[in-house]
């Protein structure tokens, strides 16, 4: 018998010390005297950025033919955008036989496996398409584990921004939007702060469930967008004022110790506490947007993917009609939503980094590459040549039927006579996060 | 006659001796599922030759000399760091510091080891660290006893109810209700959630839109009714009380009534004879179903996702964007009530001794009778009970298919017939978008069949393993009924099943991810047979311990081999149990969702699948996967009934 116990025991051991062994590998940061001289994937990214598409998609079916690369990502249109890519390469040469097997995995889990994929023995993902600025700076970009790739033909595209979205590049910006049910006349959301009055209660998806949530949240703290909210907060009357300031004053004395800037912080922090306590939590954009068509949420307010209004079908107790963009109505003030990213990267272990480098630049230049998500409203590449004019979509035979779904494009949500969407920076994200991720949860839970 | 045979016809003589309902072991038709993880006392070890040598070589050489012991070693060792080493990773994982989460940010660390996230986990310093102490930990902790106890509780009472009902007493229609009564525990568990959740939110009291009662009959439910505690512990009290039905239906039926008659008889008062004679006697039973409900509610994660209750499978998932140290304490603490769940079945199977003399197999039971029209009202009041816990689920399964949005029910509000639609099925082309998310119809939609061949495949090749391994468990430890080493490779075996599934899943998980194996059908299916192995190696062991030794000792003095010994005639007299030893898990692992759902992307397997669908809000899509996933276990079942005459009602009262 105790022989039998050292046995296990010693087996035990030998399996654990495997999985300290796997997973303690090399998660340092990466050593800035070792960056001058690039190797293995690095260095491939390197001569990559100075290539062609076409010259790239020569590389790729040199090396891939007959094998499989594997993608991981945060949107199933991955998928989609694959299967154009393996068709490219078909064009050029028809005897390619390359595949690309997309992944989707649940939730939070594409940080814990990307980063047990580089730091195993064995690796399987060539590229990644991820969203949440923040932890993609913290977990991937501050770890070396993810490199980033700025394609040659995107750099020299018209109108595209380097230093907006090239570090890490950026493929779309999604926008999600502030949204009512228009069947209540006496529903008012003419202003940002119109959202967290005592009696509402947005729908959104939870802000740890879906993390960009929190980034946006994280963003309202970054004097601009505080500066929009101080600006919204002026315009209310005067009642109004009154009762957002009770809890302004109460949150002022909180940001010097959360490392916040600007004296227009406390109106964000007040807004976010309000926010917290207040929103309807759903599952996912989804069941959202279904719920807020029917004539039975008269009134209520979301905030949500804006493309979701494109799946609504018309029926006697559910359409997009019964919707309106509150960034849409004349006067409003205030941001009209937040936009975040999804974000193209390569992993330092990557098997296929030729294949990657030229499935990301397929991706960010060709009008095919983009067309999975470019069909749909409210989602804008960083290149604009490759974005389709969505700014009628609500037009039916010439009659404007579902006025929600005219899109106004990026550089209008963008602007700050616009739509002024709250966009993801996950430097400033990364930077609030430590101690606002914490002050937000304590909130949420008073 | 030839050896094999004389053992079979001794084995069959020999079975007859042996009781069939000691309240050890708890028969599920044909399916024996049992607590008990002790053995019984030891029969007469058989000396095979006579080795030379040195004592120790000796020994070792007649330890092995038997397969059943060299087996056995074989299967500790495997068992035991399948076992082990996932929740080893969780363990490295609490004190790992994770780049990009809190550990790592109040450290400064990088990389290495350290214990800040215990310390911070707990750590109620300050005002703001005792809110996230509450939050993180306390509040998780507390709910997710209470919907746990709460859950056990209605699902014995309802479940245990039913049970007496339908074996005790004259009740009317008992094969149909028998039948439908275990329908909630086919479904995935979350699908009743979705189903309570579109039944009974309102615009008014949850926000959003109108359920069906809302909107229909302007019928207007609280929110504690609508969410939190209550529909929680209420969906997996439904979904479990099939469980408590079988499990306590078992002992009522086999249950001697000599003792309760012998009360009547001396005009023992109703509830005495029910408090003092058969409350006692199912008290196995019911410990069985509280040991095992307690630890699957536990476990479950989607239920209380959906019906918006904080516990620590909920806020596992939440907690791991950055404090995933914290949420792998999470896991771990539920790992500790697993354990605790096993010390608690070790005390409460020991203790059950007791129960031994007055559950010999009597066949003397008489039927309590209800009344002319008792009989008939009580099985109304569950027909009808039944027709929102079964078949309402089926039926809004069905009608939800049709719908032109996800919960419209705009056909009943004035919008007519025509308002329905076949979309959901027929759309072949994604150009027009049509409301479908860029979804093919389900009869198009590879994605949904290449999900639903994956899970059956896992399901297949996990049921081959856990069967397998799982079988020859029992064997080998009913065959070392003394030795302490059996009873260890026992109870290591039956761990994964008071493991929450959320707790193994997380182990694997990590494992995994480790190992590169993340995303494998291979992962899947190691997950799969580790946690199902309790299924068969129960089955078996009750099976096995039912057998003499003297059926193998006859074909071993003929020197028959062992693997002849075991293919001819062990393995044909328990054929029944064997055959549901690789059947439930199949059944079990064809609806697994919390165990599989880190372990892979979402199109993976059919149940992520349906709970992306179900996330999504496209409720078109989970609910035909939820019909699909239904027939099947039917057809499933009806298969093993015919092969083995077993089924999961079957032998209690519903036939």
């Amino acid at each position: 018998m105790k022989k039998a116990l050292q046995v296990t025991v010693a087996c035990l051991l030998a399996a654990s010390m495997l999985g300290i062994s796997a997973c303690s590998g090399d998660k340092g940061t990466p050593d800035p005297t070792k960056s001058t001289e690039l190797t293995g994937v690095a260095a491939i990214i390197a001569q990559a950025e100075g290539m062609t598409n076409q010259e790239l998609f020569l590389k790729a079916i040199e090396e891939s033919n007959g094998k499989t690369l594997n993608g991981i990502g945060n949107s199933s249109r991955g998928a989609t955008a694959a299967t154009a890519f393996i068709a490219a390469l078909q064009a050029i040469d028809p005897s390619y036989t390359g595949k690309i097997e997309w992944n989707q995995p649940k939730n939070n889990s594409i940080f814990t496996l990307l980063n047990a994929d580089v730091t195993s023995a064995t690796h399987n993902y060539s590229m990644t398409l991820i969203q949440d600025g923040n932890q993609i700076q913290t977990k991937m970009i501050n770890t070396g584990n993810l490199l980033n790739y700025i394609p040659k033909d995107w750099r020299d595209a018209t109108g595209v921004n380097v230093v907006d979205n090239g570090t890490p590049l950026a493929l779309q910006t999604l926008s999600k939007v502030f949204m009512f049910n228009n069947l209540d006349s006496d529903a008012d959301y003419s202003n940002v702060w119109s959202f967290v009055t005592e009696d509402s209660a947005p729908m959104f998806m939870g802000v740890n469930s879906e993390p960009v949530g929190k980034n946006f949240l994280y963003m309202l703290t970054e004097p601009t967008y505080a500066g929009y909210l101080k600006a919204a907060f002026d315009k209310l009357p005067a009642d109004q004022q009154a009762y957002f300031q009770n809890t302004v004053d109460e949150v002022a004395g909180d940001v010097s110790g959360l490392g916040l800037e600007g004296e227009n912080a406390k109106y964000a922090l007040a807004w976010i506490k309000l926010w917290v306590t207040q929103y309807n939590e759903k599952t996912d954009d989804g069941p959202i947007c279904n719920e807020l068509v029917t004539t039975s949420a008269s009134g209520q307010s979301a905030l949500i993917v804006y493309s979701k209004l494109r799946s609504v079908e018309e029926s006697t107790t559910a359409s997009a009609t019964n919707v309106t963009i509150a960034a849409y109505q004349d006067g409003y003030v205030g941001p009209g939503g937040f936009g975040y990213k999804h974000y193209l990267m390569i992993p330092k272990t990557s098997p296929l980094p030729w294949t990657a480098a030229a499935f990301i630049s397929f991706m960010v230049t060709e009008y095919d590459g983009f067309a999975a998500w470019g069909k749909d409203i409210g989602g804008y590449s960083a290149n604009p040549a490759i974005n389709q004019d969505h700014s009628k979509d609500g037009f039916i035979d010439g009659v404007n039927k579902f006025p929600a779904n005219n899109d106004k494009g990026y550089d209008w949500w963008t602007s700050a006579t616009g739509g002024r969407l709250v966009l993801e920076d996950p430097v400033y994200a990364a930077k609030v996060s430590a101690n606002l991720s914490d002050w937000i949860d304590v909130a949420a839970s008073s | 006659m030839p050896a094999a045979s004389c053992a079979l016809i001794a084995s069959r003589k020999r079975r007859g001796k042996f009781s069939r309902a000691s309240s050890a072991f708890v028969n599920v038709g044909k399916v024996s599922m049992s607590l008990d993880t002790t053995v019984a006392p030891p029969l007469a070890p058989l000396p095979v030759g006579s080795p030379t040598g040195s004592p120790v070589l000796r020994r070792v050489t007649t330890y092995f000399s038997k397969p059943q012991n060299g087996l056995l070693l074989v299967l500790g060792i495997v068992v035991t760091i399948t076992t082990l080493a996932p929740l080893f990773s969780i363990l490295i994982d609490t004190i790992t510091v994770h780049p990009g989460s809190v550990d790592s940010e109040r450290t400064g660390l990088m990389s290495g080891y350290t214990i800040f996230n215990w310390s911070d986990l707990v750590d109620r310093s300050s005002f703001v660290k005792e809110r996230l102490f509450a939050q993180n930990f306390w509040n998780p902790t507390v709910n997710t006893v209470l919907m746990s106890a709460l859950s056990c509780l209605f699902a014995i009472v309802y479940g245990g109810f039913f049970a007496y009902l339908v074996t005790r007493t004259n009740l009317k229609f008992k094969k149909y209700l028998s039948a439908i009564f275990i329908f909630p525990y086919m479904m995935p568990q979350w699908t009743l959630a979705v189903v309570w959740q579109n039944l009974f939110k309102s615009s008014a009291v949850t926000g959003g839109s109108d359920g069906l009662l809302a909107a229909v009959f302007d019928v207007h439910a609280p929110a504690w009714f609508c969410q939190g505690l209550f529909p929680s512990f209420v969906v997996l009290g439904l979904h479990y009380s099939a469980f408590s039905y079988i499990l306590i239906g078992a002992i009522f039926r086999n249950m001697d009534a000599n003792l309760e008659e012998a009360a009547v008889i001396l005009n023992t008062a109703k509830w005495k004879v029910f408090s003092r004679i058969t409350l006692p006697m199912i008290t196995p039973a019911i410990m069985s179903t509280i040991l095992l409900v307690f630890s699957s509610s536990m476990g479950s994660y989607p239920v209380p996702h959906y019906l918006k209750f904080s516990t620590l499978t909920t806020r596992y998932v939440e907690m791991s964007v950055n404090r995933q140290g914290q949420a792998s304490i999470l896991a771990v603490e539920m790992m500790v009530f697993g354990i605790i769940m096993l010390v608690a079945n070790q005390l409460t199977t020991s203790g059950r001794k007791s129960y031994t003399t007055v559950t010999g197999k009597s066949g003397q039971t008489q039927e309590v009778n209800l009344g002319a029209i008792g009989k008939w009202l009580i099985a109304s009041v569950f027909v009808v009970l039944t027709l929102f816990t079964s078949l309402y689920p089926m039926f809004s399964f069905a009608l939800e298919t049709f719908l032109p949005n996800p919960g419209d029910y705009s056909f009943l509000t004035g919008g007519g017939f025509e308002s329905l639609t076949t979309k959901w099925w027929i759309t072949s082309e994604n150009l027009s978008e049509n409301g479908m998310y860029g979804q093919l119809g389900v009869l198009y939609n590879s994605t949904i069949w290449k999900g639903f061949a994956g899970q059956f495949w896992v399901a297949a090749m996990s049921a081959l393993a856990a069967g397998t391994i799982g079988t020859l468990v029992g064997y080998c430890v009913a065959k070392n009924r003394r030795s302490r080493w059996a009873n260890f490779v026992n109870n290591m075996a039956f761990l994964p099943y008071l493991m929450p599934s959320l707790a193994v899943g997380v182990a694997f998980f990590i494992f995994g991810s480790s190992m590169g194996i993340f995303n494998t059908f291979l992962l899947l299916i190691i997950a799969g047979t580790i946690k199902y192995i309790p299924f068969a190696s129960r089955a078996s062991l009750n099976s096995m311990l039912q057998l003499s030794n003297e059926i193998e000792e006859s074909a071993i003095i003929q020197d028959i081999p062992w693997w002849k010994r075991m293919l001819r005639i062990i393995v044909p007299i328990q054929k029944s149990s064997i055959i549901s030893g690789y059947m439930l898990p199949f059944m079990t692992a064809l609806r697994e969702m919390t165990l599989f759902m880190l372990l892979c992307s979402q199109t993976k397997i059919i149940t992520t699948e349906l709970n992306y669908f179900d996330e999504m809000g496209l409720y078109a899509f989970s609910s035909a996967i939820n019909l699909m996933l239904i027939i099947t276990i039917l057809i499933c079942n009806a298969v093993v009934n015919k092969l083995t005459d077993a089924s999961l009602d079957k032998g209690i009262g519903g036939n």
